[in-house]
C-alpha cells in the first residue's frame, strides 16, 4: 500500500511547475537529439549530467527519464522520412517506414511509430513500477559472493553481446575497469596508480569519462564531415509531412492486433533488463519475432506497419526494463542508466535492494515521467511538431557542434571548478575517438568503469569471508545460480549462435 | 626489385594500420599499469587479496586480449594485402580518402588543438573571451572556413557565448572565471 501511495506521489510531483518544465524540456531535447542523425539521447543525458550538480535530484531524474523515452521514439522521424535512422534503435523502423514514405504514407508510418512507442513506453513504465519492488525483494536475498557473480554475469553478457567483436568488447570493458582502479583502493586506504600526482588520488570522476566518451569524441568524429547541415535540405522538400495524416487508421491497428503490441512490449522490457542489450537489440528481436509470427511475412521490408509497431513498441518498453537492474542491484545495463546512476551517485545516493523502499519518494517522479512522456508527450509532440521536425533537425552543423562543445567542456568544469576535469574530458574524448574508429564499443568502456569497483570489492570481501578460498563462489547458492546463468548465456550467444532469419546480424 | 618481393613489402605496409596500433598503444598503457600494480606489493597476503591482486589480474587478462587483437589485426591485414596484391599488383587503394596524421583527420586535429587552447585560455583570460574565440574558430572548422557566412558565424559565436553564460552562471549558478576576476 505504501509503495502504491509513493508511486502516486510521483505523479503528483509532476504537477510542480518546475519539475513539469524539466520533463517537457527534457522531452523536447531528447526528441531533437534522437531525431538528428549523429546525435543520440545518451549524448543529451551526458550533457545534462554536469547540470545535475545544481539541480534537485528528483528534477534531474525526471529530465533524464523524459530524454530517454523521447530519444527512443524520435529516431523514427528521420528513419521514416529520409531513411536515416536518427538513433540506432530506429534501424528496424527505417526498413518499413521508408518504403511507406515512398508510397506517400510517411505520416501514417510516423503515426504507427508514435502509437507503438506510446503503448510500449507506457506499458514498460507500468511494468517497471510493478516489477522493480519485486526485483528489489529478490535482490535482498543475494549475498556478497552472489553480488560478485551477478556483476561478473552482467559484464560478461555486455561483452558477448558485442557480436563480431567480442575481443574488442572485452578490451574496452577491461580498460574501463582499469581506469576505475585509479585512486583510493575500494577496501584499504591506499592510493593506487596516481603516478605521483595528487590530482589522481581521488580517482577519475565519472563525468569527464562520460563527457569525453560521448560528447568530445562525437565532435572529433563529426569534424571529418564536410556537409554544412545535419540533414540535407533538398531531402526535406522531397519529404513533406502533413499533420492530418498522422493518426493511423483503426483497421490497420486492428490488423496489427493487441497481442502483437503486448508481445513486443514484453520482449522490449525483457531485453531492457539484460545488460548491454539496449534499444537496438530490443527492436531487432521484436521485429524478427513479429515477422516470424506474422500471417504475411512476405510484406515485411516493403512498408508493413506491423514491423514498425513491433520495433517501436519494443524499443520504448526497453526504457522501463533498463531501470530494473540499475535501481535494484545498482547494475546499469546500458549507457543511459549508467549516467542516471551517475546522477544518483553525485547526489550521494547508492541504488540497491532497499533503495526502492527507502528512496521511493525521490525516484517515483522518474517512473511517472517515463509513463507520462510515453503516454502523453510522444503523441502530443508528434502531432504538434511533426510537420516541422525535418526543418528543426536540419540545422547548421557549425552552430550545433560549437554549442555542444561549450556545454560539454564548461559542464566538465562544474564538478570541481578546475580545468583538470576539462582536460581529462579531452583526453578521454581523444581515446574514445580512436576506439570508435577501430569499432571498439565505448559503451563497454563506460560500463566497465561503472561496474569495476563493485566487482573488485565483492570479490575481495567474498574471499576474505572464506579465508581466500575461491570455492565460496561455487558453494554459495546465489553465486552458483549466476555462474550457471552466465554459462547458459555464453552457450546461447557465443557457442550456439542465433539462426540467420534473413535480417543479418542483430545490432550490438 | 623483383616482382616476388612485392607482396611481402605490401603486406608489411598494410600491417601498420589503426587495427594494430590501437591495441598496441593500449598494450603499452597496460604494461605500465601492470608494473605499477606489481609495485603495490604482493597480490596475496595471509590468504587474502591485497590492493594489487585485482589490477594485476585485470592487466594480465587485458594483455592476453590485446595480443589476440594484434595477432588478429596482423593476420587480417596480411591476408587483405595478399589478396589485394594478387588482384591488383599495381593498385594503390590504401590511400585514405582524407589526409590522416597519426590516425587523426585534419578536422579532428583542429578540434583537439582548439580545445587544448581553450582549456589553457579558460583559466587565464576567463570565460567570455576564451569561449567567444573558441566558438568562432569551431564554427569556422565545422562550417568550412571563415570567408563564407563570416557575419552569421560572428553572431553565432556571440549568441552561444552569452547563452552558455546565462545557462551556467545565471540558471545553474556556476561561478565561471572572468577576465576581471583573474
Amino acid at each position: 500500500m505504501d509503495s502504491i501511495t509513493g508511486l502516486l506521489g510521483g505523479f503528483a510531483a509532476l504537477a510542480n511547475p518546475e519539475t513539469l518544465l524539466y520533463m517537457v524540456g527534457g522531452f523536447l531535447i531528447g526528441t531533437f537529439f534522437g531525431a538528428v542523425p549523429g546525435l543520440t539521447s545518451v549524448l543529451a543525458i551526458a550533457l545534462l549530467l554536469p547540470l545535475t550538480y545544481s539541480l534537485d535530484v528528483t528534477t534531474a531524474l525526471v529530465a533524464c527519464a523524459s530524454i530517454f523515452m523521447a530519444g527512443m521514439c524520435s529516431g523514427s522521424i528521420t528513419a521514416t522520412t529520409i531513411n536515416i535512422p536518427g538513433a540506432p534503435s530506429s534501424m528496424m523502423t527505417a526498413l518499413e517506414g521508408y518504403p511507406m514514405q515512398q508510397r506517400g504514407e510517411g505520416a501514417k508510418a510516423l503515426g504507427h511509430a508514435a502509437l507503438g512507442s506510446m503503448i510500449g513506453g507506457s506499458l514498460g513504465a507500468l511494468l517497471l513500477m510493478v516489477m522493480a519492488p519485486l526485483a528489489a525483494d529478490v535482490a535482498l536475498l543475494i549475498r556478497t559472493p552472489g553480488k560478485f557473480s551477478l556483476i561478473a554475469f552482467a559484464l560478461i553478457v555486455i561483452i558477448i553481446s558485442q557480436r563480431g567483436s567480442i575481443t574488442k568488447g572485452m578490451i574496452a570493458t577491461l580498460f574501463g575497469v582499469m581506469i576505475a582502479t585509479i585512486g583510493i583502493d575500494v577496501v584499504q586506504p591506499l592510493a593506487r596508480f596516481t603516478f605521483g600526482t595528487s590530482v589522481l588520488v581521488q580517482g577519475i570522476d565519472m563525468m569527464p569519462l562520460i563527457i569525453g566518451t560521448f560528447a568530445i569524441s562525437e565532435l572529433l568524429v563529426q569534424a571529418d564531415s564536410r556537409s554544412s547541415r545535419t540533414v540535407d535540405p533538398s531531402k526535406i522538400q522531397a519529404a513533406k509531412v502533413r499533420r492530418r495524416d498522422f493518426i493511423p487508421p483503426l483497421s490497420e491497428v486492428r490488423e496489427i492486433g493487441v497481442m502483437r503490441y503486448l508481445k513486443s512490449t514484453v520482449i522490449g522490457y525483457a531485453v531492457g533488463i539484460l545488460p548491454g542489450a539496449g534499444g537496438s537489440m530490443a527492436a531487432f528481436v521484436s521485429y524478427a519475432e513479429s515477422m516470424r509470427s506474422s500471417k504475411h511475412p512476405e510484406r515485411y521490408g516493403k512498408g508493413n506497419p506491423e514491423g514498425i509497431a513491433a520495433a517501436e513498441c519494443a524499443n520504448n518498453s526497453m526504457c522501463g526494463g533498463a531501470f530494473v537492474p540499475m535501481l535494484t542491484f545498482g547494475i546499469p545495463g546500458d549507457p543511459t542508466t549508467a549516467i542516471v546512476l551517475g546522477v544518483l551517485v553525485i547526489n550521494g545516493l547508492q541504488p540497491g535492494p532497499q533503495f526502492m523502499t527507502q528512496q521511493l519518494g525521490l525516484i517515483a517522479p522518474m517512473f511517472a515521467s517515463l509513463f507520462v512522456s510515453a503516454l502523453i508527450l510522444i503523441p502530443l509532440t508528434l502531432y504538434l511538431l511533426g510537420p516541422y521536425f525535418l526543418r528543426i533537425v536540419s540545422i547548421r552543423r557549425d552552430v550545433l557542434y560549437s554549442s555542444i562543445a561549450i556545454v560539454a567542456l564548461v559542464g566538465s568544469y562544474v564538478a570541481t571548478y578546475s580545468t583538470f576535469q576539462m582536460a581529462l574530458a579531452l583526453v578521454f574524448g581523444v581515446l574514445a575517438y580512436f576506439l570508435r574508429k577501430q569499432k571498439y564499443p565505448t559503451v563497454c568502456l563506460l560500463l566497465g568503469f561503472v561496474l569495476g569497483p563493485s566487482l573488485e570489492e565483492y570479490c575481495r570481501r567474498s574471499l576474505s569471508i572464506n579465508d581466500g578460498n575461491p570455492l565460496i563462489f561455487l558453494t554459495s547458492p546465489d553465486s552458483l545460480f549466476f555462474i550457471a546463468l552466465t554459462m547458459v548465456f555464453f552457450y546461447f550467444m557465443v557457442i550456439r549462435k542465433p539462426k540467420n532469419n534473413g535480417l543479418g546480424a542483430p545490432p550490438a | 626489385m623483383s616482382s616476388k618481393q612485392l607482396p611481402q613489402r605490401s603486406s608489411r605496409r598494410f600491417a601498420l594500420g589503426g587495427e594494430f596500433y590501437v591495441p598496441a598503444a593500449l598494450a603499452i598503457i597496460t604494461v605500465v599499469y601492470l608494473i605499477s600494480a606489481i609495485q603495490l606489493g604482493p597480490p596475496m597476503k595471509d590468504g587474502n587479496m591485497t590492493a594489487s591482486f585485482f589490477p594485476m589480474a585485470t592487466a594480465i587478462v587485458m594483455l592476453i586480449a590485446l595480443i589476440c587483437a594484434m595477432v588478429h589485426a596482423l593476420r587480417g591485414r596480411a591476408k587483405a594485402a595478399a589478396e589485394e596484391t594478387i588482384a591488383n599488383a599495381e593498385g594503390d587503394d590504401e590511400i585514405p580518402s582524407g589526409k590522416q596524421y597519426a590516425g587523426l583527420s585534419l578536422g579532428a586535429i583542429g578540434v583537439i588543438l582548439l580545445t587544448a587552447g581553450y582549456l589553457l585560455a579558460f583559466d587565464l583570460i576567463g570565460y567570455f573571451v576564451s569561449t567567444f574565440v573558441y566558438v568562432l574558430l569551431l564554427c569556422c572548422l565545422f562550417g568550412g572556413g571563415f570567408r563564407q557566412k563570416w557575419l552569421s558565424r560572428l553572431i553565432a559565436a556571440v549568441v552561444i557565448t552569452i547563452a552558455g553564460y546565462l545557462l551556467f552562471e545565471v540558471v545553474f549558478q556556476v561561478r565561471l572565471p572572468t577576465l576581471w576576476s583573474q
